[in-house]
């Protein structure tokens, strides 16, 4: 324990610079008398460390020979693993697997972004010139419930309706066609991913842009009927540039989830037909990597796609920064 | 937004056009929203014969309960759906916690070593070890098949809480210093003083980790076996596959208006209504919180 004198001068061991002793002295202090603070971090920073940290470690697995059955638990396991470098990763890119499953990928979560990106856009300003407050409100809810949907449940509600006895196969047998297997049918299944990703998250986007447009200053809108601007310029020059900071948000964090989404749903929904049009990276990680027991293989390939993933989400937001100055932190 | 319908004026053609275009546009979505449940709902509540002979469209034909009244007495479902329960209430509360309590210190410009804090809490939302290896971090704790499994990996979602942070970083600083020299520390600061100031945010969070615990599909794939510990979610998906199994153990003649399809829907439907019940719960605070949200950047 030292004295604070009145001109705030702190002696210390001689062989430390003054200023440095200064700033080491005022941290320690500081942290002393908020302690409690530090103390609230704690369980946080406890559970990151386990869930999100210790599995770092486990990166390894790609880099060796994993045999799990070695020494009393898995960690263990994985450090009494004999080190093989990249053979496993050029036993993946070699792999026919490895181009297909990165194009299933890159495919769906294109056709994704294409069609369903621009809709809750339009569908927030279609809302807000929907000038009956009831049906606004009944439409606006009867959109975003399904967000709150689980993937089984709307896997159970789509396999009802489009499944051999459902009323649509029905519908077409009576006017003579062949019943269509969605489920199975190499074309038609990713068309069934990407609409029934919309019609679960449509509504859940369209809330989000609905409140950025209500947070937009009135009165550019007073301003523009002023001057006589139709509902169509208004929307092309006020609503829209408004929600370009929300537009590009959202667009860099689909951006950076490229690699992962859909994951539980194309899980949920697909089935061994459909696999070489939808085995995405993580459906093949789950099934390969962790169902068949290959771990280096799935460890490999997950620390292929976290790094693709990471390097995307920074050049994003570094384009982002760049060009429009917004950045997401 | 009311500004705007009050300086509406139909002037143009282009004006109604485009009201027009927004009901109708937007009353189709409602509709395409609403037809698919009311399907399942139909074929939930009608007779095996109606079901299978395809005839149920969005309207019950020859109403029953026997189907539903099956799945809840003789299945697994509540079974399930208690586990999905407990996890999703444990699971939240602890949360919100773990939550609150680091963004609070987070929310301070001058705590030392926050922007430390802050580099860990980021980078590990962008870069993450993957399936295997969490998966032999969960093996290697002994927590197989377990409700810790299914809760301590969501425990906390980074961006959960940095949407926690911003909001407290936006509250006066004035209250709280009064508060310091009227001596109070800081675990009593953040629970009398900035908690019920962050009421917004808290239900907002708390709404996202609640949906997320409960409709978690994957950990309960991976970390369960014991079929007592199935969640909810994996019980509908296993029904859903294994309903035709289920039709032919059913052979006595209790079952004479279960049909295969119905068993599917009636599951589903059944889990479909918890969520239709927090809906007025869900409507009050997600909407204000996800204005604050957006206005907070």
């Amino acid at each position: 324990m030292f004295k604070i004198t009145g001109c705030q001068h702190k002696r210390g061991t001689a062989s430390l610079p003054g200023t440095q002793q200064l700033i080491f002295r005022k941290s320690f202090l500081y942290m002393k008398e908020n302690g409690s603070l530090y103390l609230m971090l704690i369980p946080g920073f406890f559970f990151l460390f386990i869930y999100k940290f210790i599995p770092l470690y486990g990166i390894s697995i790609a880099f060796k020979d994993f045999n799990i059955f070695l020494g009393n638990n898995p960690f263990q396991a994985i450090a009494q693993s004999d080190w093989v470098g990249f053979d496993h990763f050029q036993r993946l890119f070699a792999g026919s697997q490895f181009l297909k499953v990165l194009s299933n990928t890159l495919i769906i979560n294109f056709y994704k972004i294409i069609f369903l990106f621009p809709l809750p856009v339009i569908t927030a300003i279609m809302l807000t010139e929907i000038m009956n407050k009831a049906y606004k409100k009944a439409m606006q809810t009867l959109i975003y419930i399904p967000y709150f949907f689980s993937w089984s449940i709307v896997f159970g509600i789509f396999y009802s309706l489009l499944g051999s006895y459902g009323p649509v196969n029905i519908g077409l047998k009576e006017v003579g066609l062949d019943s269509v297997m969605f489920f199975s049918d190499h074309k038609l299944f990713r068309g069934l991913l990407v609409f029934t990703e919309g019609w679960k998250e449509i509504g859940w986007n369209t809330v989000i842009y609905l409140a950025a447009i209500t947070s937009i200053d009135p009165t550019l809108f007073e301003a523009a009927w002023v001057d006589g601007a139709t509902k169509f310029q208004k929307i092309i020059h006020i609503t829209i540039p408004g929600l370009f900071p929300t537009i590009i948000l959202m667009l860099i964090m689909k951006i950076g989830h490229i690699l992962d989404t859909g994951f539980e749903q194309i899980l949920i929904m697909y089935n061994p037909a459909v696999y070489d049009v939808a085995d995405v990276i993580q459906t093949y990680v789950y099934r390969m990597g962790l169902g068949q027991m290959d771990f280096s293989l799935g460890t490999a390939l997950g620390l292929f796609n976290s790094l693709i993933a990471f390097i995307l989400i920074i050049s994003a937001n570094a384009a982002s920064r760049k060009l429009l100055g917004r950045s997401i932190w | 937004m009311s500004n705007d319908s009050e300086l509406m004026k139909y002037n143009d053609r282009g004006e109604k056009a485009i009201s027009l275009v927004s009901y109708i546009i937007m009353g189709i979505a409602g509709l395409l929203a609403l037809a698919p449940c009311m399907h399942v709902l139909s074929k939930a509540f009608s007779s095996a014969s109606m079901v299978t002979s395809g005839q149920v469209t969005f309207f019950p034909r020859q109403p029953q309960m026997e189907t539903v009244s099956f799945i809840l007495t003789e299945t697994m479902f509540l079974e399930s759906l208690m586990n999905t329960l407990i996890v999703t209430v444990g699971g939240t509360i602890l949360s919100m916690l773990v939550t609150v309590t680091t963004a609070y210190p987070l929310s301070k410009p001058k705590l030392k070593g926050r922007k430390l804090f802050l580099i860990l809490y980021i980078f590990s939302m962008l870069f993450y070890g993957g399936m295997v290896p969490a998966y032999m971090v969960i093996k290697t704790l002994g927590l197989m098949d377990t409700y810790a499994a299914l809760i301590l990996p969501f425990i906390i979602i980074q961006f959960n809480m940095l949407i926690v942070k911003n909001y407290m970083e936006g509250l006066p600083e004035s209250i709280e210093e009064s508060a310091k020299i009227d001596g109070a520390r800081h675990f009593r600061i953040l629970f009398s003083i900035i908690c019920p100031m962050s009421v917004p945010v808290i239900a907002t969070v708390s709404l996202l980790y609640a949906v997320n615990y409960w409709n978690n599909y994957l950990h309960a794939m991976l970390y369960t076996s014991s079929p007592g510990k199935k969640t909810l979610q994996l019980f509908i998906y296993d029904t859903i596959y294994s309903a035709e199994t289920m039709i032919e153990k059913l052979m006595t003649s209790e079952a004479t208006n279960v049909s295969v399809e119905g068993i599917r829907s009636a599951t589903v439907v059944l889990s479909i209504i918890p969520i239709v019940l927090m809906y007025p719960g869900i409507q009050r605070f997600f909407v204000q919180g996800i204005t604050i949200g957006s206005v907070k950047g």
